[in-house]
């Protein structure tokens, strides 16, 4: 009896550590729910939160990549602001609406991989590197703009993205939906996935594996600069406008979900819905609190204190075990 | 001065000493030698106060004392100098030498008083008679200056009894006549001195008396002018169970070669001017003592430590482009020594370890083949008798053994013709470890090379079909493994003298 109580609870620490952190996101909505019952549990209230959240979800999903190879990309918010500044200027220049994207995503692609570069050629720190990265561009996105949003003569077809709907969804959610279970699927079923993970937990052992260590690395800051210009892009489509520094509100809020994303699901690791769902718990705390009308800067120290909360308990869960 | 007595260390069930006893003299230099592993360093840790004993007395002038801590041990005069200098780089010679004791400060604040700090270092220096200027940073002196900035740092303390691992082991000649007059001097001021070498030369030459210990126990303290080299190798190696288990397999010498270097030289040259060959079903091994360059000729061949020049050829393919990748896909692998920091990824699962190196062979461009894997890997697990609860269990759980089992599969499930094994069955259990020479040995029949390296002179015996001896990265030896002793293996490398050796006899 005795020790059936101890595997119980044994058990029970386990299943805290591996869904603690989305049964505090339940815990959360419960209390908004009872908090604000008329607002916030409401069909329209989640269709906005899905949109809200969907620039941060896609962000986050590179943050969480890079950071599975055990490195930090600073330059996601710069990298954002510009693929929305450059997407904006080509969509007022006129040029068809694919073009306006694909720009911007080939640019990022190329940048995030002379991140990648960089950094496994000389073997130089991520975060030195990237903040320099994220500087040049941030330099490059004023030069574009002369510092000012750009809002006349969008098109319409610039909007669509961002705003439309269907079957009474916004298409954002289902870029975020689709984004999030193709990188789940890339990164726990196939084999990059598994090497990235490899990289990230033993480098040298993974070099003498035979695992390709810097290309590698090189395609994690590639797809992270991606998903952060398409953030960007989508951002800039949803509000019919580019602002030079959109990007910047972004960056924080991504590592702060990847690291509380860290504390779910494959324990310690950052995972794609471990990601999706510390997004989502930022998102939901901030749409809850402006409906209790609480002030922003009030809601960005409860953001910081829950990440700062959820490490502490992932090492606590770690010592124990 | 300092008595050991009856000394014993337990890790687990494994003593790494037993009934150790020594006793060393005021003012005499007494040398400390054995094979690896024999129980010098633990012993050092114990008087140093890092480990605590499990049995027996330390005496100091006739006075029973507990060194439980390395303060307790400084402060009854017991300095070490070790093998790895302890000193910060960015801080310069005085700051280093002040590293840890109280600094002189004003009486009002805290200013630190730089000009008495340099006062009593330099007059130390006088008193010492050393030449070494110590404004400059510690990462521009020499490894010889660091050495003497290291005993200048023990002399500063009440120094008792000096113990010196391996003070030689990073200077040339001159630097060595130095550091031996300092030595000198510091004895002659009535310091003990412990001084544990490999270097037989040195010993002789230096000390006052020698204990030689094997396997944990104490083979016998003697007077330094009773004895030489033979005598010392022949005591540190035990004859007795020295009974060469290696059954003789016959290579066919029509076999070819696998591997041949040529004059192979790294860049950072660790490594030189090696030339040996592997033929297909041999057993090389490789011997060397430490820091001999034995890990850092098998990372030259594979490709993770840069080669400057030389040939290196693998099944008659001169090869030009290196890299851990490129060996695997020429069916080159390697075992590397420390299996927790390069061979094993600790966050994964024994699954996941165990194909990593054979990833495309389980997955196409769009998804892992996950049914195929755990095959695998199941027949895997039941081929080398891995213990664990589940192939998903993590790596971390498994016992040191085991995990190297698994190191060993993700290998052979790489198909490979040549194993580059590097202590490959170092921290494991006896068992374990007569498994994975048996399978070396099979691996062998099937036509594959392995190049072994061991710090353990009777592992290579056991199983290798032929021996070279590393010293300094180069080969000095060549062996059929037929009626050669560990002792001759051993004489060979102690032999190795210095040019000083010479010039001075």
């Amino acid at each position: 009896m005795n020790r059936m109580q101890t595997t119980y609870a044994v058990s029970l620490r386990k299943w805290f550590r591996v869904y603690g952190t989305l049964f505090a996101g339940i815990l959360i909505i419960l209390c908004f729910s009872l908090l604000s019952p008329d607002s916030f549990a409401t069909v329209d209230n989640v269709i906005n939160i899905s949109r809200q959240i969907s620039f941060l979800v896609i962000i986050s999903l590179g943050a969480t990549l890079v950071m599975a190879v055990g490195e930090f990309d600073l330059s996601i918010g710069a990298m954002a602001s510009l693929g929305g500044v450059v997407a904006a200027k080509l969509a007022v220049a006129g040029q068809p609406m694919w073009l306006c994207i694909l720009i911007p995503l080939v640019v990022s692609v190329v940048i995030g991989y002379i991140n990648g570069w960089i950094i496994t050629k000389f073997k130089v720190l991520s975060f030195i590197t990237t903040l320099g990265m994220g500087t040049v561009l941030g330099g490059i996105t004023f030069w574009l703009t002369d510092g000012a949003t750009i809002f006349e003569n969008i098109p319409d077809s610039f909007r669509y993205l961002g705003q439309k709907m269907w079957f009474t969804v916004p298409i954002l959610s289902f870029i975020m939906l689709f984004l999030t279970i193709v990188f789940w699927y890339i990164m726990s079923h196939t084999a990059f996935g598994r090497k990235l993970y490899a990289i990230g937990g033993n480098e040298s052992a993974s070099r003498n594996a035979g695992v390709a260590v810097a290309q590698n690395k090189n395609l994690a800051f590639a797809f992270c600069a991606l998903l952060a210009a398409l953030a960007g892009i989508l951002m800039a489509s949803r509000l019919g406008s580019a602002q030079p520094t959109s990007g910047d509100g972004l960056f924080l809020p991504a590592y702060a979900a990847a690291f509380l994303g860290m504390t779910s699901f494959k324990e310690g690791v950052p995972n794609i819905w471990g990601t999706f769902v510390g997004a989502a718990i930022i998102g939901i705390l901030a749409n809850g609190l402006t409906m209790l009308e609480v002030p922003s800067f009030l809601q960005d120290v409860v953001t910081g204190c829950i990440v700062i909360v959820a490490v502490i308990l992932q090492k606590i869960g770690r010592d124990a075990s | 001065m300092l008595q050991v007595k009856q000394l014993d260390k337990r890790f687990g069930h494994h003593y790494a000493l037993l009934g150790v006893s020594l006793d060393i003299k005021d003012g005499e230099i007494h040398a400390l030698v054995g094979e690896n592993g024999a129980g010098k360093s633990t012993l050092i840790k114990i008087l140093t106060g890092i480990y605590s004993s499990d049995g027996g007395n330390i005496l100091l002038h006739d006075k029973k004392i507990e060194i439980t801590e390395p303060k307790v041990a400084r402060k009854i005069g017991i300095q070490v100098v070790h093998q790895d200098r302890q000193l910060i780089n960015s801080f310069t010679g005085y700051e280093n030498l002040f590293l840890g004791l109280t600094y002189p400060t004003y009486k009002v604040g805290f200013k630190i008083r730089w000009k008495a700090m340099k006062q009593k270092a330099e007059q130390l220096k006088t008193n010492l008679g050393i030449s070494l200027d110590l404004g400059k940073l510690a990462e521009h002196m020499t490894p010889s200056e660091k050495t003497m900035l290291e005993i200048m740092r023990a002399a500063m303390l009440d120094c008792r009894l000096l113990i010196l691992d391996e003070p030689t082991a990073a200077l040339n000649d001159e630097e060595s006549e130095l550091l031996f007059d300092l030595i000198n001097k510091l004895v002659a001021k009535g310091t003990s001195i412990l001084y544990v070498s490999h270097r037989m030369n040195e010993i002789l030459r230096l000390s006052h008396r020698v204990t030689v210990m094997r396997n944990g126990k104490v083979a016998g303290t003697y007077f330094t002018k009773d004895m030489s080299k033979e005598k010392l190798v022949q005591l540190m190696t035990d004859q007795t169970t020295a009974a060469n288990k290696h059954i003789k397999r016959s290579v066919n010498s029509s076999k070819l070669d696998v591997l041949q270097l040529e004059g192979v030289s790294s860049f950072d040259q660790k490594v030189q001017d090696v030339s040996l060959h592997v033929k297909q079903g041999e057993i090389v091994g490789i011997f060397g003592l430490a820091g001999s360059g034995r890990t850092e000729l098998l990372e030259t061949i594979y490709g993770t430590r840069k080669i400057r020049n030389g040939k290196l050829v693998i099944k008659g393919r001169n090869i030009t482009s290196f890299s851990p990748k490129k060996s695997l896909s020429r069916g080159v692998i390697l075992i590397p020594e420390d299996r927790r920091a390069d061979g094993l990824i600790l966050n994964m699962s024994v699954r996941e370890n165990m194909t990593l190196s054979t990833l495309p062979k389980f997955s196409s461009i769009f998804r892992m083949k996950k049914k195929k894997e755990q095959a695998v890997v199941h027949t895997w697990m039941g081929k080398l008798q891995v213990k664990a609860v589940s192939q998903e269990q993590p790596i971390t759980e498994l016992s040191g053994g085991n995990q190297q089992k698994v190191v060993f599969a993700k290998a052979l499930l790489s198909d490979p013709i040549l194993f580059l094994c590097d202590e490959p069955t170092q921290a494991v259990d006896v068992m374990t470890r007569e498994e994975i020479h048996r399978l070396l040995i099979e691996q062998a029949k099937k036509d594959a090379a392995v190049l072994l390296v061991s710090s353990d002179v009777q592992e290579v015996l056991d199983i290798a079909d032929r021996i070279y001896v590393l010293h300094e990265g180069k080969t000095v030896a060549e062996f059929p493994n037929k009626a050669v002793t560990s002792e001759q293996i051993l004489q060979v490398c102690y032999n190795q003298r210095k040019q000083s050796d010479v010039i001075n006899e």
